[in-house]
């Protein structure tokens, strides 16, 4: 695959010339200059591409993989690439996208020398979140910080930081392809370091069921589906049981899921019912939510007998909701009130 | 497609559901939006007419008035409707997919859109925008007004194109896929149906809901073993290497196979292997059997074979004497010939194929000779006629609105 030329630059050459046309970039001084370094830029980062990936007809040379790495942690280059991004043309930007990716993968025995090198670079995954809020990088934002989230240390400051908060608002453009990326990151950061976001969830409850109140009361449908599937994982697993127990003790919480037991979409009468048989299942039941549910005793008993009776062969579903009808069945008031 | 006269054939399903670059004028919402970013990377993409310019397409159903269904995609979940947008009076394509579609798989149909909003290639149908109305998914793209090449060939042409129209298709087509293979990407779903043909003659790939990159957590694959989901629909367009199943897996190189099926469903009119069980034409492809174009130098191999093209041939002598009567190029012939290979390294990339002689001396833009080869079919360009489709917008508010108050919870 012969797409560049065939003078094959070197790390150093590259990396010099990708910070030089960069730099025009962002202090453009004559348009000519700039329309230059835009071209540079481009092939540039193609010929970065090709030196770690290989092409189909050729490995990557390890000593050029470890002399571009050096050059561009030495000279800076991650964090110029990304907060340049929106300068960089639509090919380069997927260019930087495989570039980063490839190079976080990059491991020396144990370590991972760019997961370590963006641990005290916090700012370049500030730029990556923010890149939500600009249409033309998002989705390539996007890729770069799932890959991010894989490590938990990188996960943590991206938790841990005011930027978390933006997603509850990124998950609701109504542009689909951005909303929806920016959920599977935010999901991601939620799902994937188990002992990591319990610590996080719990030390942060209020703030973050607060804005999550938000998403499954949004108008969009898919915003509310996911919001509420998410809830269902993260409440079931079992290292969140701190604050699983916290959220179940809160009737208003249970109210919102009994009303979402009966929303017209199937799909989300379902997952709520598995946020709702939390509750229920609850050996410990507050006293306010206890009385709600005795409230609604007879009618619970005849909504889940005739819920989604279709799904008779999912026998996991079917356990579980004879469990719940008997439950609520055997629910007393308790003794002294 | 009733925009095509051809409600009844049985392969209507104009699966316009394709893919599309990325198309800036989409967001109106946020900042920074101008400055068209000139593509340029191995001068194949150019940003040609797949936007019109200067166009802004609202992510709002409110934007756009329905007409009538157009087609069918995504496993018949996709209903893809004409529309109007209403600002510019432009008639586009909307594709809605019900996410409450039994079966459906939201990941599947997530990484499609992402993928589709990374690829800007002239030659590739482009989504204008995703947006979210009640349950449904509305993808807006352009029109394609000619509808498929599946299309084009079950309306009117039922024994084939004509040679230059298929060379001229066919390297559009090769230009989309020389762009996706040099980004590591496999289509995986080139045939008739996914090749889209505007009123100006512009030939657009679609059906990038399939596609599979080679390169995935930082690193490329020479071969990858994915086996598609959408297996079934495309089984008589897959290499053999795909339908192995085996620990060789397959690349980039199993498009240029497809490739080569679909020269033959545009030049004989029907797919090959389309009168067997799938079985057998597994068996044909592992041993070697290479479908070819039926015409005058050929007719010894049908009748002898009689497999191929048989029972169409026996019913209608008609067609069976035109089919017979003419003569594709040697040129032809033994570009078909390449792309079907068995071994999938005898096989010509996109780009090597480009340069063969059945599509080197192509001189015009397509959108100059497309229209005038496709004499006496007309493409769809007023919508005044067609009936409107209220009811979609009406329907699903409804839907939303009357959610059941009589039987509340007590709290």
């Amino acid at each position: 695959m012969p797409l560049f030329g065939k003078s094959q630059k070197n790390p150093q050459e590259l990396v010099k010339g990708l910070k030089d046309a960069l730099q025009t970039l962002q202090n453009p001084s004559k348009d000519k200059d700039l329309k230059k370094a835009s071209d540079d830029v481009t092939k540039i980062l193609a010929n970065m591409k090709v030196m770690l990936y290989g092409t189909a007809g050729s490995d990557p040379q390890p000593e050029n993989v470890a002399q571009l790495s050096m050059e561009i942690y030495q000279g800076e280059v991650l964090k110029m690439m990304v907060e340049n991004l929106e300068k960089i043309d639509f090919e380069g930007r997927k260019d930087v996208v495989q570039i980063f990716n490839n190079l976080l993968r990059r491991q020396i025995g144990t370590r991972s020398p760019t997961v370590e090198y963006i641990c005290t670079r916090k700012d370049v995954l500030i730029a990556l979140m923010k890149g939500y809020e600009t249409p033309e990088v998002a989705l390539n934002c996007g890729m770069m910080l799932r890959e991010c989230c894989r490590y938990e240390a990188l996960a943590k400051l991206m938790l841990n930081s005011e930027e978390f908060y933006d997603f509850f608002r990124y998950v609701e453009l109504s542009t689909f392809d951005i909303a929806s990326d920016a959920f599977s990151t935010f999901k991601e950061l939620l799902i994937k370091h188990k002992m990591l976001s319990a610590e996080f969830l719990e030390n942060n409850y209020d703030q973050v069921f607060h804005n999550y109140q938000s998403l499954l009361n949004s108008e969009n449908y898919v915003t509310r589906r996911q919001a509420l599937k998410l809830l269902g994982e993260l409440l079931l697993d079992r290292h969140n049981f701190t604050t699983m127990t916290k959220y179940i003790s809160n009737p208003d919480n249970l109210k919102l899921m009994m009303n979402m037991l009966r929303e017209k979409s199937r799909n989300i009468q379902f997952e709520a019912f598995h946020v709702f048989k939390v509750f229920v299942a609850n050996p410990n039941k507050p006293k306010p939510i206890l009385e709600i549910l005795l409230r609604n005793k007879e009618k619970l008993v005849d909504f889940l007998a005739k819920f989604h009776t279709d799904r008779s062969e999912d026998e996991q579903f079917n356990d579980e909701k004879a469990y719940l009808i008997k439950q609520i069945k055997d629910l007393k008031a308790p003794e002294e009130s | 497609m009733s925009f095509l006269h051809c409600g009844c054939s049985k392969g209507r399903v104009s699966e316009s559901d394709g893919p599309r670059p990325y198309d800036r004028s989409t967001y109106t919402a946020l900042p920074n939006d101008r400055a068209e970013t000139p593509v340029k990377t191995d001068g194949m993409s150019s940003s040609e007419s797949n936007s019109i310019a200067g166009l802004e397409f609202e992510p709002a159903a409110a934007c756009y008035e329905l007409y009538t269904t157009i087609g069918k995609g995504h496993n018949e979940a996709a209903n893809i409707n004409l529309a109007k947008h209403l600002t510019s009076g432009q008639l586009v394509a909307i594709k809605r997919i019900c996410l409450e579609t039994p079966g459906l798989d939201y990941n599947t149909l997530q990484n499609e859109i992402v993928l589709c909003q990374t690829l800007h290639h002239s030659k590739i149908i482009p989504h204008y925008c995703n947006f979210m109305y009640c349950q449904e998914l509305w993808t807006v793209m352009p029109l394609m007004a000619f509808g498929s090449c599946r299309d084009l060939i079950h309306a009117y042409f039922s024994t084939g194109l004509s040679e230059q129209t298929i060379a001229y298709i066919l390297r559009d087509i090769l230009q989309a896929l020389e762009y996706l293979h040099n980004r590591g990407i496999i289509h995986r779903s080139v045939k008739a149906a996914h090749i889209l043909i505007g009123a100006n003659g512009k030939v657009c790939l679609s059906g990038l809901q399939y596609a599979y990159s080679m390169i995935q957590g930082g690193k490329r694959y020479k071969t990858v073993h994915s086996y598609p989901d959408n297996a079934i629909q495309c089984l008589q367009w897959f290499s053999p290497e795909i339908l192995k199943q085996n620990l060789a897996g397959y690349d980039t190189k199993s498009d240029i196979y497809s490739i080569g099926i679909t020269a033959c469903e545009l030049g004989n009119g029907q797919t090959p292997f389309s009168d067997m069980p799938a079985t057998q034409m597994l068996l044909e492809k592992l041993n070697g059997t290479k479908p070819i174009l039926a015409d005058s130098t050929t007719v010894a191999d049908f009748i002898v074979e009689d497999d191929i093209n048989g029972q169409t041939v026996n019913e209608e002598t008609k067609a069976e004497t035109a089919i017979f009567q003419r003569t594709f190029s040697q040129h032809f012939h033994n570009f078909v010939a390449l792309c079907l290979e068995k071994d999938p390294n005898l096989r010509p990339t996109a780009t090597a194929l480009l340069g063969h002689p059945f599509l080197k001396n192509l001189r015009k833009k397509t959108t100059d000779v497309l229209p005038g080869l496709l004499h006496p079919v007309t493409p769809l360009t007023d919508a005044s006629r067609l009936p409107k489709d209220n009811s979609v917008t009406e329907q699903l508010t409804d839907q939303m609105s009357s959610v059941t108050m009589e039987d509340d919870w007590l709290f």
